[in-house]
This record gives structure tokens, C-alpha cells and sequence, in this order.
């Protein structure tokens, strides 16, 4: 048992790891960051909150800009800052709010206890130094280890993620590894201290689908064998749709809709929800006539719209949603566990139950 | 969609030689596209699909001809299009168009929209005279969905979305007849990439335009095209109408390809069985003997089944898929429903 620094809530370590007494490992609540750059103060993230289990998965599911990437840096603690501050809210990693925590205390976090898959494993890996003194770093600097024992582990490492002949690999630069094998290398890099936490950024997006279903798989069973909860950022949603528990949706630095995996793809609540489902082309719709599509571009955060940021898009929109601050996530009732959605209209008689995704359609 | 064949390949070959050492010297090939043969039909979509590595963007590099084949042709409305040469050739030009993947990088930050979309016409001047080509530019913005007085903007002005619909009003500047996307879409968001997709079926039906559209999600695929093939290692392996090659597919690279995509509904994730394949996509520079697809097939045979894959090249012939028959590259070719 150990004080952490703020001195009011114990936290119980375990072989290098804090225990989540209650089985809540992350409650991230009102985050806010903002981006200070010549143009003006970009409000990237406004206002953020949701919570991640053990074990269980949650899908931030957005478009670029709306403030995934961006969610996850700040979780990190990896922030560009300048030109990225955390203005406001608070990250609790069993029950410590990390961003209170001196840099070194958060150290024994990052990458140990909360790590992180980037999406373009190329450019993430260093390309002057073998692959195997990479993952190894993990071992040496966080473990102590020596170079030996490190290698060693690397080489087990490496055949757990199925890089074939991992000790005739260890040595090779990341250039000599495929696109599918050097995503192998990224994971477990991540996994090597066996974190409590894994935020993956977009793991597949770059990888073909064959391969794409063999890394999803491999994340699946190492979450199953740790009790490790996955924060999976991504604006694929067959992928989401395959894997998450829970999805937030993000638009424009704002969680618009957040619910349990099949209530949000059978009754999408938000028309950004709505709208996204309804616009992506499906593998058992036949060749259609036109796809539904969501009107106009998101908003530019530097010039964000009054009112709900979605309006100007939006086929529900009235009078209020043009002006004053934008709709509250609030909770609808009767749902368990509990979803989320920020719209005005969201008890509407005519936008509820009016999102029909596109299964229930015949072409 | 009519009968006319406007554009035919033939055993399309395209090898890029390894050089090594100091002098250069070839030490092998890489066989980006290995005998390739398909027609395309006025006013029809052929899809081309296949995973990174198979060719598909070197198939259309080819039908542009911004790359000379190692051997093969293309008929274009009658004539090889590698046997033109000259005025000849720089007419032909006008009629095979292309829009690029990033639009991003495939537009010139230094001019002007109006610039960009008017720069054929400098190369084709018969195509639109001098004092129209302002109008015409403008007619081309206004058709692709874009403000016509935003003629003099510059490309960093727009977003994504906004820079493909350039690239697109570009592509069909000089009337094609025959337009290749490659990846025109997959690197856009959702919401906005189905606006490209339902803009290039509009402008299909509008001005009878033929699409090759090249691209690695098949949904959107599915969604567009006609008829569709799938490559692999350089070859097509199955091509068929997008009914048959999505329901009934018969090769295995299909099947596999098809089930390993995810879809949309967390409800029918346990329903679909997946076929799962092991390891990657060889190297094109060393192809495996026989079927280019035995080392990573999942199709249970006899050890003879196994030697003939390994050994007889398959070619493409019309397998019974169930309602009827379609091309396929498998000497086991066996039809299997329910994928998608």
C-alpha cells in the first residue's frame, strides 16, 4: 500500500502495478484541451467524459479533427504542449488523477501500466535501430533488466504476437518487416510490461483486411489472458462493430452519443450517429442507387458554429439548436448499462427510432 | 451500360527489373502485373480489388499509359494503344483520364483552382477554345458540386472532399470516355466519402462515362461497380458481376477476402464465419510456383490436389457457381455462399 501524492486515496500496487479496487480503470471526466496556435485558440476537445472497465473494450469512433487523436494524447500524457494544453477536467487512472501527478510518477505509468499502439507503425518505430533493441528498451529502462535477459524476453515477446522466426528477426531493421509484421512489432512493444490499459489509434487502418482480421484477433486474446482494458480510436465502423462493448462518437471535440455496440448500430440516437451509419456502403447492400450521405463539412474549430456544433449539418435541426451553448450529453432513461446523447431533440417523437440503419433496407 | 466494348486488355505483362551492386546490374524482376486480361464496357464499372502489392495500381498506370507494358495490349475503340505514337497518341489522351488517390498531394498548391481544372485544355486546346475555357471551367466546378466562383481560390482552401471533386472536375475536363480512379476515395472520411462515391455515379449516368475503379474496400466497391475483379500477386484470380463475385464467389482468395471484412452490424458479428489467412502476401519479386495463392490457401485437398496447385498454373475459366458459371483462376474452384 502506497500514498499517492495528492495524499487522500490509497493505491494498492501489485508486482509493479496499481490495483482498480472497483474494476474501473480509467474515468475520464470533462476533459478539455485546446490548441494555441497564430490563427487563434483552436478548442479541440470541450468537455470529454466517459469511463473504461477492466476487460472491456471502448470504441472512440470519430472523423479527423473531431478530437479522437487527440483524447488519446491527453489520456497519455503526450500532448504537444506548446501548442496543446489540458485546460480543464480531470484523468483518473484508478481512482489518481494522473494529470495532477508530478512528471516522474506519471513516467511509471506511461507505456507500463497505460501504453499506446500508433497508427502508423513506420513512422513509430525508430528506423536506425533493430527492432528487437526497441522492444527491449521497454524491459531495460522500465524492468532494470540487462541487455541479456532483455533479449530474451523480446524473442518470447515476439513469438507471442506470431513473428515467425522471432530470434532470426530480432535483429532486423524496421524496413525488412512488412506493414502487417511491423504492426506485430508496435503491439508488443505495448504489451511487453503488460498494461493495464491499451489505447490503440487507429491499429488497422493502414493494413489489409486479411491482415486486419489477424491483429484484431491477436488484441482480442491478449485482452482476454490480462484483463486488459482497450481503448480502440478509430473511424472504421465494420471494426468497431466487430469488437468494441461500448462506442463513444465524437464530433467536433464533443462526445455526441455514447452507448452500448448494438443499441447504438440498431437505434442510433444522434443524427451525427444516425448519418454516419446510414453513409457507409456495405458489403451485403447490392449496387444502390444513392448513398445516403451527411450534407456539408464538418466545422472548422477555429470558427465553431453557436449553438450545437452539428447544426449546420443536421436534417433535424430547429430554431434552438442555432443558439446560445451547445446540448448536454445527458442520460436516456431506461437504458442499462446507462447511453448518452447530446441533442436537443433526442426525446423527440421524430427523430427517435427514425434512424433506420441500412440492413433493415432492401435494394 | 451498353454491349460496346471500349477498352480491351490482353495478357498485360509488367515486370520492373531489381538492379543491385554498383553497376546495376538486373538480378531479378518484380512481376507487378502478370498477364492481365479483361474488357470494359461503354458506360459500365469494372472494380478492381486486391491487397496491397497485387498490381492494381500498376494495371492502371498501364491503361494510362504512363508506364509501357514488358508485353501485352490494350485496345482502345479498335487500335492498340501502345502501337500510337505521336498526334496519334496525345488524341487518344483525352479519351482515358484518371484521378489519383491523395488529394492532397495529386493537386499543385501553387495554382489555382481554375488552373488546375483549365490545364488540360493548355495541352488539348481543340478541345475548348481560348476565350471559353473560363466558362467551361466554371461549368465543370458548378457540375462536380463545387462553387463556380471559387474559381480563383487555391487548393489549401479546400477540404478533402472538396480537393477530390477538383480532381474529378479535372478528370473529365476532356470528355473522357473512359475514366480511372484509383482509390478515389479511401482517403476521406465517411460521411464525406460517400459524397465523392454518389458524385462519380451521377457524373457516370450524366455523361456515360466507364469507370475502372481501383480500390481495397470492397463495400464501396460492391457498391459502385458493375462487374468486378479481384487480383492477387499480379493476376486476376476471379472476375465476375458484382452479384456473382460477392454472393457465389468460387475462389478462395475471394471467399477469404470477403469474409475477413468487417461489417457494420455488432449483430451478425457471431453469424459470419471468418477464414482466416495465414501470414502475408509473398514477395511479387518471387512469386510461389503454380497458383500464386497455394501457400496461403485454407481449402482442405488430397496431397495430389496439393502437388497440382503447386505446379500447374491455374488460368481463368468459367466455374459453375450455382445459378450459373463465371471466370475463376482455381483448379478447385468451388462456389460458397453467405460470406458477406
Amino acid at each position: 500500500m502506497k500514498k499517492n501524492s495528492n495524499g487522500t486515496v490509497p493505491i494498492i500496487v501489485d508486482n509493479n502495478r496499481w490495483v482498480a479496487t472497483d474494476g474501473r480503470l480509467l474515468e475520464v471526466e470533462d476533459l478539455e484541451v485546446e490548441f494555441r496556435t497564430r490563427e487563434g485558440i483552436a478548442r479541440a476537445i470541450n468537455g470529454v467524459s466517459f469511463y473504461l472497465d477492466q476487460k472491456e473494450t471502448l470504441a472512440i469512433l470519430g472523423e479527423s479533427g473531431s478530437g479522437k487523436s487527440v483524447t488519446a494524447q491527453a489520456i497519455m500524457g503526450i500532448l504537444d504542449t506548446p501548442p496543446g494544453y489540458v485546460t480543464g477536467g480531470s484523468v483518473k487512472y484508478c481512482g489518481v488523477d494522473l494529470l495532477t501527478l508530478p512528471d516522474k510518477e506519471r513516467q511509471t505509468v506511461r507505456g507500463a501500466q497505460i501504453s499506446m499502439i500508433f497508427q502508423d507503425a513506420l513512422s513509430a518505430l525508430n528506423p536506425v535501430f533493430p527492432v528487437g533493441w526497441q522492444i527491449a528498451e521497454m524491459f531495460r529502462i522500465h524492468r532494470g533488466m540487462n541487455k541479456v535477459d532483455a533479449l530474451e524476453r523480446t524473442v518470447s515477446l515476439m513469438e507471442r504476437v506470431r513473428i515467425p522466426a522471432a530470434r532470426e528477426r530480432v535483429d532486423s531493421y524496421p524496413h525488412q518487416f512488412s506493414g502487417g509484421m511491423r504492426q506485430r512489432i508496435m503491439i508488443a512493444m505495448a504489451i511487453a510490461l503488460v498494461p493495464a490499459i491499451l489505447i490503440a489509434v487507429e491499429p488497422t487502418t493502414a493494413l489489409d483486411v486479411t491482415v486486419q482480421a489477424q491483429i484484431m484477433d491477436l488484441l482480442k486474446q491478449l485482452q482476454e489472458e490480462s484483463g486488459m482494458g482497450l481503448i480502440l480510436i478509430t473511424h472504421d465502423l465494420g471494426v468497431v462493430a466487430t469488437v468494441a462493448d461500448r462506442i463513444a462518437v465524437m464530433y467536433a471535440g464533443r462526445l455526441v452519443e455514447l452507448a452500448d455496440v448494438i443499441e447504438l448500430y440498431s437505434d442510433p440516437r444522434h443524427p451525427y450517429t444516425m448519418g454516419l451509419l446510414e453513409s457507409v456502403p456495405r458489403l451485403d447492400t447490392r449496387r444502390g442507387e444513392t448513398l445516403p450521405s451527411i450534407k456539408g463539412l464538418p466545422p472548422n474549430l477555429l470558427a465553431m458554429p453557436a449553438g450545437c456544433p452539428f447544426h449546420p449539418r443536421c436534417r433535424f435541426a430547429i430554431d434552438q439548436c442555432a443558439t446560445g451553448s451547445p446540448p448536454p450529453l445527458e442520460s436516456l432513461e431506461g437504458y442499462k448499462p446507462e447511453r448518452f446523447a447530446a441533442c436537443w431533440r433526442v426525446g423527440d417523437s421524430e427523430l427517435a427510432h427514425s434512424g433506420h440503419p441500412q440492413s433493415g433496407e432492401v435494394n | 451500360m451498353s454491349e460496346k466494348v471500349i477498352l480491351q486488355a490482353s495478357e498485360l505483362v509488367k515486370y520492373y527489373p531489381i538492379k543491385t551492386g554498383v553497376i546495376r546490374h538486373v538480378t531479378g524482376h518484380v512481376r507487378a502485373v502478370d498477364g492481365v486480361s479483361f474488357e470494359l464496357h461503354q458506360g459500365e464499372t469494372l472494380g478492381v480489388v486486391g491487397e496491397s502489392g497485387c498490381g492494381k495500381s500498376t494495371l492502371g498506370r498501364l491503361l494510362m499509359r504512363l508506364e509501357e507494358p514488358t508485353s501485352g495490349s490494350v485496345m482502345f475503340d479498335g487500335t492498340d494503344m501502345y502501337d500510337l505514337r505521336g498526334s496519334a497518341m496525345r488524341k487518344l489522351r483525352r479519351d482515358i483520364q484518371i484521378v489519383f488517390q491523395d488529394p492532397y498531394t495529386s493537386l499543385n498548391p501553387r495554382m489555382t483552382v481554375g488552373d488546375i481544372v483549365g490545364e488540360p485544355y493548355d495541352i488539348h486546346p481543340e478541345v475548348a477554345p481560348k476565350g471559353s475555357r473560363r466558362k467551361r471551367v466554371q461549368e465543370l466546378l458548378d457540375l462536380v458540386g463545387l462553387n463556380p466562383e471559387h474559381i480563383n481560390r487555391y487548393p489549401h482552401q479546400f477540404s478533402g472532399g472538396q480537393r477530390q471533386r477538383i480532381g474529378v472536375a479535372r478528370g473529365i475536363a476532356l470528355n473522357p470516355k473512359v475514366l480511372i480512379c484509383d482509390e478515389p476515395v479511401s482517403a476521406l472520411d465517411v460521411s464525406v466519402q460517400a459524397q465523392v462515391v454518389n458524385l462519380l455515379e451521377k457524373l457516370q449516368d450524366e455523361l456515360g462515362l466507364a469507370y475502372i475503379f481501383i480500390a481495397h474496400d470492397l463495400a464501396v466497391v460492391r457498391h459502385i461497380s458493375d462487374r468486378v475483379a479481384v487480383m492477387y500477386l499480379g493476376k486476376i484470380v476471379e472476375i465476375g458481376n458484382e452479384e456473382e463475385i460477392y454472393e457465389r464467389p468460387t475462389h478462395p482468395y475471394t471467399q477469404a477476402l470477403l469474409s475477413a471484412v468487417p461489417v457494420p452490424d455488432p449483430e451478425l458479428k457471431d453469424s459470419r464465419e471468418q477464414i482466416f489467412l495465414a501470414g502475408d502476401v509473398p514477395s511479387p519479386a518471387n512469386p510461389p510456383s503454380g497458383c500464386r495463392f497455394h501457400t496461403r490457401c485454407w481449402r482442405e485437398r488430397t496431397d495430389d490436389q496439393k502437388t497440382e496447385c503447386k505446379t500447374v498454373i491455374p488460368e481463368l475459366y468459367e466455374h459453375a457457381d450455382g445459378s450459373g458459371t463465371h471466370l475463376s483462376a482455381c483448379h478447385f474452384a468451388k462456389v460458397r455462399y453467405n460470406l458477406v
